[in-house]
């Protein structure tokens, strides 16, 4: 039987109170009777509501946040169910296992390119691009891919989301998709060159205020990972980020396998 | 049809050769990948080093590659045997979108289809006939041709011929 978060919690407290018998168990029995069956009520309700917006869970990216968070406010986590709750009501194969497969093949094909370092935007564009040939189409939100790439975590530490500015901003979110940490001065200096893709010593020091040797070292250690390319025939060195480098959707040239 | 330029060629770093030993791998794949779909676009056989120079730059963005840079290019087309040198000099060098062998393929496929087996056709007829204009061999340089005939030599499907001051090749 699925574990229920909700149920469990007030399960093991009254194991606790048990411990301290006296006519105040009597009453709290009560309330506890209550609870338990507002809480079943809550599933029950919550799993009907499932069946009936069915549809409108599967293809709108809003209602389906919308549901996941009722979900969330009664410590129920759909995403967790073995069971197979997304397969079991979308009948279309686990939805965001689907995404998260799909994920970590844009990422692959990227990396090369932008160093394991992709926009949550990018990512989403060229998301919708491949899923587009696939016979169902079910619109993806960024909040999906997140919710997925989430899932992936569980996984191994490959994935990690970097939030550049703590926007929502599609732009100012970032997927990492090879092992490694980006420091606090890594995501610095990424949130400085993020409007025009390259920045340079002298534009961070006066942006950030730090002096050269500190500048040089975060930028080196962006070249040594792959995420920033060097220019030099600019008045002073540039350091370009291919990650915030217009994005190529009328190109094909990034391949990805096809759609099962 | 217009040649359709990589994202890297309005990308002003790809121009610098990169410090970072695993950026400039990428690097000069991008370049190798360049230089053999532009010449297949444009049906290069030959490129002249001093004439190609503007595949090597981009004016829009105003930037080009350093000598060093495109002898790294080169080097590393000639790594993967993807393009050969025509002079010690290394001046000009044949460029291998398609190699000796897939080429020989080629030709000879063309000529089992047209009947051309056991007669002998001239190098001019080849290349420059009436018939193959529309051939991706048309207009070939002479000595690819003749590079791509002596694989087929190799496996007996062809011979090289040389006939009253002409030079042909007789099909098996």
């Amino acid at each position: 039987m699925r574990k229920r978060p909700g149920i469990g919690a007030i399960h093991k407290q009254r194991v606790e109170q048990e411990r301290f018998r006296g006519k105040a168990t009597e009453l709290q029995d009560n309330v506890f009777e209550q609870m338990t069956n507002q809480m079943e009520k809550f599933r029950t309700n919550l799993e009907t509501f499932a069946s009936k917006h069915r549809n409108e869970i599967k293809k709108n990216p809003a209602f389906r946040k919308q549901f996941q968070d009722m979900c969330a406010s009664i410590g129920v986590d759909p995403l967790a169910s073995s069971k197979g709750f997304w397969s079991e009501l979308l009948g279309v194969g686990d939805f965001y296992y689907e995404i998260a497969v799909q994920v970590i093949e844009v990422c692959l094909a990227t990396s090369p390119r932008n160093g394991g370092l992709i926009t949550l935007g990018e990512l989403r564009q060229r998301l919708i691009k491949a899923r587009g040939k696939a016979q169902h189409h079910q619109e993806i939100s960024n909040d999906d891919i997140i919710r997925a790439i989430k899932k992936l975590k569980v996984l191994g530490p490959g994935f990690s989301i970097v939030s550049l500015k703590g926007t929502q901003d599609t732009s100012d979110i970032l997927i990492r998709s090879i092992p490694g940490e980006l420091s606090a001065d890594h995501t610095e200096v990424l949130k400085a060159a993020e409007a025009q893709s390259f920045t340079s010593v002298k534009a961070l020091k006066s942006t950030l205020n730090w002096d050269d040797v500190r500048c040089l070292q975060i930028l080196n250690e962006l070249l040594r990972d792959g995420v920033a390319w060097v220019d030099e025939q600019s008045s002073e060195k540039m350091y370009w980020f291919p990650s915030f480098f217009k994005p190529l959707m009328s190109e094909d040239e990034i391949a990805l396998p096809p759609p099962n | 049809m217009e040649f359709t330029w990589p994202w890297e060629y309005d990308f002003p770093p790809f121009f610098t050769l990169q410090p970072n030993l695993d950026t400039q791998r990428k690097q000069l794949e991008a370049w190798r990948k360049l230089v053999l779909d532009y010449c297949r676009h444009n049906k290069i056989f030959v490129l002249d080093v001093q004439e190609s120079i503007s595949l090597f730059q981009n004016k829009a963005i105003d930037r080009q590659l350093s000598t060093e840079g495109i002898n790294q290019v080169l080097e590393s087309l000639l790594e993967y045997n993807q393009i050969e040198w025509c002079d010690k000099a290394k001046k000009q060098c044949l460029v291998y979108w398609k190699n000796p062998q897939e080429w020989g393929n080629l030709i000879y496929r063309y000529a089992s289809d047209k009947g051309m087996t056991n007669t002998v056709c001239t190098f001019y007829e080849l290349t420059a006939g009436d018939d193959v204009q529309n051939e991706e061999f048309a207009g070939m340089d002479q000595s690819l041709l003749v590079k791509a005939l002596k694989t087929l030599e190799a496996t007996n499907k062809a011979e090289i011929i040389m006939f009253g001051g002409n030079e042909g090749v007789k099909f098996f």
